[in-house]
Order: C-alpha cells, then structure tokens, then sequence
C-alpha cells in the first residue's frame, strides 16, 4: 500500500530523513518508534503533505502511484489519515461542520453521494458513544478549549467516520490518562481489517500493550535502524533507544 | 480646507433645481459652507488615509451632466430581492428620493414625516452634513413612540441606480426612540449600474431615557459605487444601543459612527465586519463621547482583506471631565488574505475622569497555516479550507446580531461576499 524507498527530507537547511526504507501493506499494523527528534513525526507530516518538509530525493508511492505530487486534500481523499500529534484549535470552525465536511469530501470523490445532515449525525453520535465522547463537542469550535484527552479522541473519531486505508497516528497515545488511553486503543482496534494499515508513531511501549503491532521499526537520526516484530518493543521497554543506536553502530 | 474641486455654479444650479420646500433656505446656508469648507481632504488628520478623488471625480461629472436623479423603475427587482430576504416594514430611499408609499406607512406606534414637514431644517455641522444638506431632496423623520409595537423591524431600503451617467445622492433620516421604547432598525444599502456613483447620508438617532434600540446597518453596494455616511447616535440616561454594522461592498467607502453617551447608565454595544476585495477601500471612524457616568461602550470591528484593498479603522473614546464609573472598550481584529491587503488600525483613547476602566485592542493576523494544513489533510481543498477559516473569524461579530431575525439572510450575504474574495481575489 505504502512504498518509502531512500527518502531524504529537510526543513530549511536542517536534515531530517536520512534514506528512510518502508513498506507497509493493507491490513498491518505497524509501530515507528525513536527517541525524540529522530524525524517520526516529520515522517508522518510527510506522508500528510505538509509543505514546510521538502524531499530532495527518494519515492514514496501509495497504492502503486506518486504520492508526493498530490496536495493533501488529495491524499486525504484517496484514503490517507493523520492522527495529529498536537490537534489544531480552531475557534468558530465548528466540529460538526469539518466532520461533515471532511466525509462528503472523500464520498465525492469516490463518486458516492454526500451523505445528509440527518444521517450523519446519527452516525457520527454513535461513534461518539463508542469512544466516550460526549455529543456536546459536536457543537463546539475543533479542538477548542478541548483537553489533550479530548483533542486525541476527537482525532480517533474522525478517523473512525472517514475509514482511511492508510491511518497515521501521531503520538496518539501522549498525554493520556489510563481512561482515554484504553478508549483510543479500542478506537484503533476497532478498525483493524484486512483493507486497512494502521501505523503507529510513538515514543513509548505503552499504547502497544493495547494495541498490539505485526511490526516495530526503530527510527534514528532520520532512518530505520531496525525491525522486528512485537518483542522489539518490549525489548526498546528495556535497555532504551541507546541500546539500537550502538547495536547498529557496532 | 481647500476649495471644493467643483464648479460652484453648477453646484448653485443643483441646489436651485431641488424642489421647492421648507428646506430651502437651509439648502442655500449648507452650499455656502460647503463652498467653503469643500471635501475633507487628508491633510485632515481624521482623512489622512481616506482621498475622496473618486468621490469629487464621480460628483463633478454629475454636475457636468446637470445633476440627473435616474427613474428608479430599474430597481425594482433588487427592491423586491430585499424585501424578501430579510423581513421588516420597509421604508424605500431610492436615487435620494423618498418613495412612494414611504410616508404612509402605517405601523402602530411609529410616526413618519417628512423633513420638508419638520419647524427646523437639518443640522449640516459635520464634514460632508453640509453637502448633504445642500442637496438634499427630502429626507425621513421617524418617531418611535413608548407604545409602539414593531411585529418586524423597521427598514430603510437605501438603494441608487447609476446605468450610464455617474450619479450622486442624498440620503438623510432621523430616528426618535421616546423614553423607555423599543425600536428594532434596519438600514441595508445597495445599487446597480456600471457608472460612478457616490451616497452620501447622514443617519441621526437619539434614544431618550430607558429607550433601546437594535440597529442593523448592512452595506452591499455594487464594487464600483462609493459611499460617505455619518451617524450619530446620542445616548440618553439608561438606554441600550445593540448596534451592528456590515460593509461587503462598495468601492470607496468612509463611514463615521459618532456614539454620544449623554446619560448615566447608558450602554452601547458597537460591533462593525468589513470585507474588502481588490480595489475596495472601507474606513471606519467610530468615536465615542463619555460625557457623564457610570456608562459602558464596547465596540469590536473585524475586517476580511483580500486582494488588493485598504481598510482604516479608528475608533476613539473620549472620557469627558466628570463621566467617572465610565466603561469603555475597544477592540480591532483583521484577517489579512493576501499580501495587498492593507490596514490602518488606531485605538485613541482620551480620558479626562478619574474613575474609569478603559481598554483597547487591535490585531492584523494572516491565516493559520496550521489550521489550514490541518482543515486540508481532512480533505477540505484549500478554498474551501481558506472560507471556513475566514468565515469562522467573521462568526463572532454575525453572532452578535441584535436582531435574530435576519441572521440568516446576514450570514448567506456575508458567505456569499466571502465566495467572492475566494474565487476571484486570493490568488
């Protein structure tokens, strides 16, 4: 489904990815891990298409063609999810609205028809109950006045209505008491499928005891620096990001 | 002042064409100080960002025309469009002239004259009065009495033609809300036609003690016609003003809002949203005289800039000698689109009491581009994403709309002018 293969970014004149390999395939779930500023979230606004990151050489293909040349509504519309690290507040743009909004704009360009004001928000009220969310936050700005918590759910339920193939989960699992983090882990899980890949950007093990990844890739000064499966985390749990850096040095 | 960029002759010869009435002698004592004073011009420091050379160049070849008013059979259908999106017992100035039907209109409670019928001739002090008294047609004088009950708010349909000659016109009324009454006002203005035109009118309105009044101004003129307006709202003791004004057209246009806080416990909110596209040029001049206290102001002015376009906002708050407990604040918040967007934001503050809370604010900002990044990888392309921030910054004045009733209508125009920046003015 997704193709990195030897990507080099940087931002201004910094580097950030440094001949980064991946592949992921529809219906796994895969784990980057690596220490703070080893460019997992740059990977992640990458794939999104945020303009700031300017790949100066490498590919990255999605379902057999050039993802990099697609603005990001495109790539939003073709099935491809970020989960924010840190979710924008947007006072007066209101969440039902970008909800909606955001839904119909995948369904036309999948040829569907838009879905209306009445159905979808039946739909979106049941995935709001799934996730614990009160159905008051519909009414409210995006994200505004929103706790971490409820800015990380509200992300879960977007993905939930949109249903990418591809989902990017930022360091979903940051800032989260045990509460959220069980209902965001059920969130993620609850939409595993053989159509879908789910890749879970994370600092910590912590989010992978609940939802459990087919693969863990390392990442470390802008590249992979190993892969494995589960063990791997669990392994990093243990002896730290030191131990993988001086294991691929060595 | 300079001299008037005018031939004073032909000037002479428009007043003289005017309708004989008891505004008359009034007309001839306006056109002598405006051949004095002539058009502001901005060396004046209230005028400095504002040159009204369209404005001279629009009434000079009116003037060289011999001054025509345009039958105004062609506006019917924009009347029409009016009177059905927004509901209220509509009063209709068109081309300057009181229409038919305007002086009888019969709402319980509510008294309308004409000026021409009043003892004493309109007052021409402020910059630009003069012109407008020296032109002026006829105007409207309305009274809204204790026991007047409005069903629906009462509308002055201020609407010009100008289809193939420049035109100019005169608009003046002036609103009584008697002590403890309740008036909810309208005041939409718009026009038609591919040559110049230039408004010129002056809205008076005095609210006597414990009387309120909504007040909705909406400003949609056609992007080539320009507009001057002076209002001045005198405030007595206990009264609230809720007043909101929308500018989304026109090109040259300079607004003056005077809020005179004349009585204790008084309270005005003032809230004002300008959307300006290429070539537009919208200034806002809202001063507020704190003459005696406790009394409380609060104005918020938010501007939409595209394209290439200058606004001015300047809002002054004068607390006078004695006007202790005064509440005054002021706010300015700008969104601009592009890079030739332009705004000249001033807060001035005078205060010449001892007790008083008083604040002020202004912001120019550009979109979020987090925001924007983040509305777009949800799949929203980048105007769509564009108009739903822009909309969301104009929200919190549309919100404030003190009459509920035509919010609707209000929010469809206001998104409508915001299409436009966006389809054709934020490349």
């Amino acid at each position: 489904m997704l193709e990195i293969d030897d990507l080099y970014a940087s931002i201004g004149d910094t580097p950030i990815l440094n001949g980064l390999s991946l592949s992921i395939n529809a219906g796994e779930v895969h784990a980057i891990m690596g220490p703070n500023g080893s460019g997992k979230s740059t990977l992640a606004q990458i794939i999104a298409g945020h303009e700031d990151y300017v790949v100066t050489s490498g590919t990255v293909t999605y379902k057999g063609n050039d993802l990099l040349g697609l603005e990001p509504e495109q790539r939003a519309r073709e099935g491809i999810f970020l989960g924010f690290q840190y979710p924008v507040e947007i006072p007066g743009v209101n969440n039902a609205y970008l909800l909606k909004a955001a839904v119909n704009a995948g369904r036309i360009h999948r040829g569907q028809d838009e879905v209306d004001a009445f159905e979808f928000l039946k739909i979106a009220r049941e995935k709001m109950a799934q996730l614990g969310m009160d159905p008051k936050f519909l009414n409210r700005g995006v994200n505004e006045g929103f706790s971490g918590g409820e800015k990380k759910r509200n992300e879960i339920l977007q993905m939930a209505l949109l249903e990418p193939e591809l989902a990017i989960l930022d360091e979903t699992d940051s800032g989260l008491d045990i509460d959220a983090l069980k209902a965001v882990a059920e969130g993620i899980n609850s939409l595993r499928s053989p159509e879908r890949a789910i890749v879970l950007v994370t600092h910590y093990q912590r989010l992978l005891d609940y939802v459990e990844p087919d693969f863990v890739h390392v990442l470390s000064e802008g590249k992979i620096l190993r892969s494995g499966d589960k063990s791997l985390a669990m392994e990093l749990e243990d002896k730290g990001y030191d131990w993988v850096r001086e294991a691929a040095s060595a | 002042m300079t001299a008037p960029a005018l031939s004073s002759e032909a000037l002479a010869d428009a007043v003289e064409n005017l309708p004989r009435s008891a505004l008359s002698a009034t007309r001839q004592a306006a056109l002598a100080q405006f051949l004095e004073r002539g058009f502001p011009t901005t060396r004046l420091e209230d005028w400095k960002y504002t040159d009204l050379g369209t404005i001279v160049d629009i009434s000079r070849r009116w003037l060289e025309n011999g001054a025509p008013v345009p039958a105004s059979a062609a506006m019917d259908d924009q009347i029409a469009e009016v009177r059905s999106s927004i509901d209220a017992d509509w009063l209709v100035l068109a081309n300057g002239r009181i229409m038919d039907g305007a002086l009888d209109a019969a709402i319980p409670g509510i008294t309308i004259k004409a000026l021409s019928e009043l003892p004493q001739g309109p007052n021409f002090e402020r910059p630009l009065a003069d012109l407008n008294a020296a032109l002026l047609s006829d105007g409207l004088h309305i009274s809204i009495g204790p026991g007047a009950e409005q069903e629906r708010p009462l509308g002055f349909l201020i609407i010009d033609s100008a289809e193939s000659d420049p035109g100019v016109s005169q608009i003046r009324i002036e609103i009584d809300v008697a002590a403890d009454a309740q008036a909810q006002l309208i005041e939409y203005h718009t026009s038609t036609g591919n040559a110049g035109h230039y408004s010129n009118s002056v809205i008076a309105c005095t609210l006597a003690e414990g009387a309120s009044a909504e007040y909705v101004r909406v400003q949609n003129r056609d992007l080539k016609h320009s507009q001057t307006q002076r209002t001045s709202m005198r405030l007595a003791a206990r009264s609230v003003l809720r007043y909101c004004g929308f500018d989304l057209g026109g090109q040259l246009i300079r607004n003056d809002l005077d809020i005179d806080i004349a009585g204790s416990e008084a309270d005005a909110s003032i809230n004002g949203l300008y959307v300006a596209g290429d070539g537009q040029h919208i200034d806002n001049h809202v001063r507020v005289d704190h003459r005696t206290g406790p009394a409380r102001s609060a104005q918020e002015y938010r501007g939409i800039l595209g394209g290439r376009c200058r606004c001015v906002w300047n809002g002054k708050a004068i607390v006078h000698k004695g006007a202790d407990g005064t509440d005054a604040k002021q706010a300015n918040h700008n969104l601009l689109l592009t890079e030739g967007a332009e705004i000249d934001a001033k807060p001035e503050l005078e205060i010449y009491a001892d007790d008083v809370k008083c604040s002020h604010g202004t912001t120019v900002g550009q979109l979020d581009e987090a925001a924007l990044f983040y509305l777009r990888t949800r799949g929203l392309d980048r105007k769509e994403a564009t108009r739903a921030l822009t909309r969301a910054f104009g929200a919190s004045i549309v919100s404030r709309l003190p009459i509920a009733s035509m919010s609707e209508s209000l929010a469809a125009m206001v998104e409508s002018r915001l299409r436009g920046l966006a389809n054709g003015e934020l490349s």
